[in-house]
């Protein structure tokens, strides 16, 4: 059992669930409160991690921070070495693979919000920041708890990205599905399956708290809704 | 009262089928929109309130532009004078009734001065017993009032005195005649006392008697007629008396 790779799977998956919660929560608001060719096209790119196979991403973020690019190239010379095979760039790679997995379960739980809701709150005189926090995210608590632990377990099953952009360099880079992958190549399956059982209890923690905690969006009429 | 209350409201918009093509000045303390379910009133409403953006015209409560459609002004419903509560009671399930009637309270009242308030307000509407109650524990026609004693609140906290336009859509509907006949004439004195300006709508006779208030009597969008509701709703008055066998 590598507990650096552990360690550092953690600090990433919490890492990139808080990031994503501070970006995923205006993107959702925004995409939820209306229709359009723009919100569609959005909408579209944060869907792309769920189809595209991770290697892709990863490939095209490796060039992105490479030296290959002008963005690539400005970030080297501010940062003094590149964004590749580091944990940041490991922690940007992140964010964009778990986007769909934040974003859409809040998408689908503002969409929910009837809009009488939001005309009552704004009638009586409440700005629309207020109306978010006051009255939007309250009824949507089911869904913001949803979004977080799918952001969270999706990080740590992450693999494709983490190997073309990180590469394996313990400490630094390297989680527990490369861990997991190394030891197989060994043929150390004793400690790889204590790695995956590990992977697995994430996974299942995870989707346990997601079915236990009651749909906390309590409607007008009293009627629970389940997670979405 | 003052005639200076004046709301004035010039609009076309389509919603649906039906065309609203309106031109109105209100002026007095309280007046009713009253007519046929699917006439209009409930858009005219919104648009006031500021969740109808009509495609043509201007809407005006004293000297404050509120829509402007050739000049592309339209200001957000949450900046207007303006206070409303909408037909479905829509309390927001999370809070309590307190928390709810409390949620449109501002121009810096102390905290307990607004549940004094909040308290007084409760008790015009019969509701002071359920401060701490959700929503979700309530009736139908308890909700429907909790909702109006939070727009009122909200009307009586959100300016200086007489500053602010309230607007129900339907506040009694379905509720028990005897509990609305309490309601309204205290209703009426709080907000006359406060220089509240009152658009109600409804399409019960016996109410719009009740308040004696200026009525615009709509029908398939348009103004049919305007004045004291003796005078705009005589003959409802006699049909509905007709009926009672008189």
């Amino acid at each position: 059992m590598d507990f650096e790779a552990l360690g550092l799977t953690l600090r990433l998956a919490l890492s990139t669930t808080a990031i994503l919660l501070l970006v995923a929560l205006p993107l959702a608001w925004w995409i939820a409160s209306g229709r359009g060719w723009a919100r569609a096209l959005v909408q579209a790119a944060v869907a792309m991690p769920l189809v595209l196979p991770p290697t892709v991403i990863g490939f095209y973020l490796l060039v992105a921070m490479g030296p290959l690019t002008g963005p690539g190239r400005f970030l080297i010379r501010v940062l003094g070495h590149p964004l590749a095979f580091s944990f940041t760039g490991l922690l940007v790679g992140s964010v964009i693979y778990s986007l769909p997995f934040a974003v859409q379960p809040l998408v689908a739980g503002f969409s929910g919000v009837e809009r009488e809701y939001v005309e009552a709150a704004a009638g009586l005189g409440a700005k629309p920041g207020r109306v978010f926090w006051s009255v939007v995210l309250p009824m949507t608590r089911a869904s913001l708890l949803t979004s977080a632990v799918l952001a969270f377990t999706h990080t740590v099953g992450e693999f494709g990205v983490v190997l073309m952009l990180g590469g394996n360099i313990p400490g630094a880079t390297r989680t527990l599905s490369i861990s997991l992958y190394d030891l197989v190549q060994d043929g150390n399956y004793a400690a790889a399956n204590r790695t995956a059982l590990v992977l697995v209890g994430f996974a299942m923690v995870a989707l346990m708290v997601i079915y236990l905690v009651p749909g906390s969006r309590v409607q007008d009429g009293g009627q629970a809704d389940v997670v979405r | 009262m003052s005639s200076d209350s004046l709301l004035a409201l010039r609009m076309r918009h389509r919603v649906g089928a039906l065309l609203v093509d309106v031109d109105l000045r209100l002026t007095a303390p309280w007046t009713v929109l009253f007519g046929p379910s699917g006439s209009g009133k409930t858009t005219l409403l919104r648009a006031i309130a500021g969740f109808v953006r009509p495609e043509v015209g201007r809407i005006a409560y004293r000297e404050t532009v509120l829509v402007d459609a050739a000049a592309g002004i339209f200001v957000p419903a949450h900046a207007r004078p303006v206070r409303s509560a909408a037909q479905s009671a829509r309390l927001f399930p999370h809070m309590t009734v307190q928390a709810n009637v409390l949620y449109g309270g501002g121009w810096g009242l102390q905290r307990e001065q607004e549940r004094e308030v909040a308290e007084q307000v409760m008790a015009v509407f019969r509701v002071q017993g359920l401060a701490k109650r959700m929503p979700r524990d309530l009736s139908g026609g308890e909700r429907q009032r909790v909702a109006a004693a939070r727009a009122v609140l909200a009307a009586s906290t959100a300016g200086p005195l007489g500053s602010t336009l309230l607007l129900l859509d339907e506040p009694f509907a379905g509720l028990d005649t005897g509990l609305r006949d309490t309601i309204l004439p205290e209703l009426w004195s709080w907000v006359t006392e406060r220089g509240i300006q009152v658009v109600s709508v409804t399409h019960d006779v016996a109410e719009a008697f009740q308040l004696l208030p200026d009525v615009v009597k709509i029908a398939d969008g348009r103004v049919v007629a305007q004045g004291p509701v003796e005078v705009v709703l005589a003959e409802e008055r006699e049909r509905l008396l007709g009926r009672l066998g008189r």
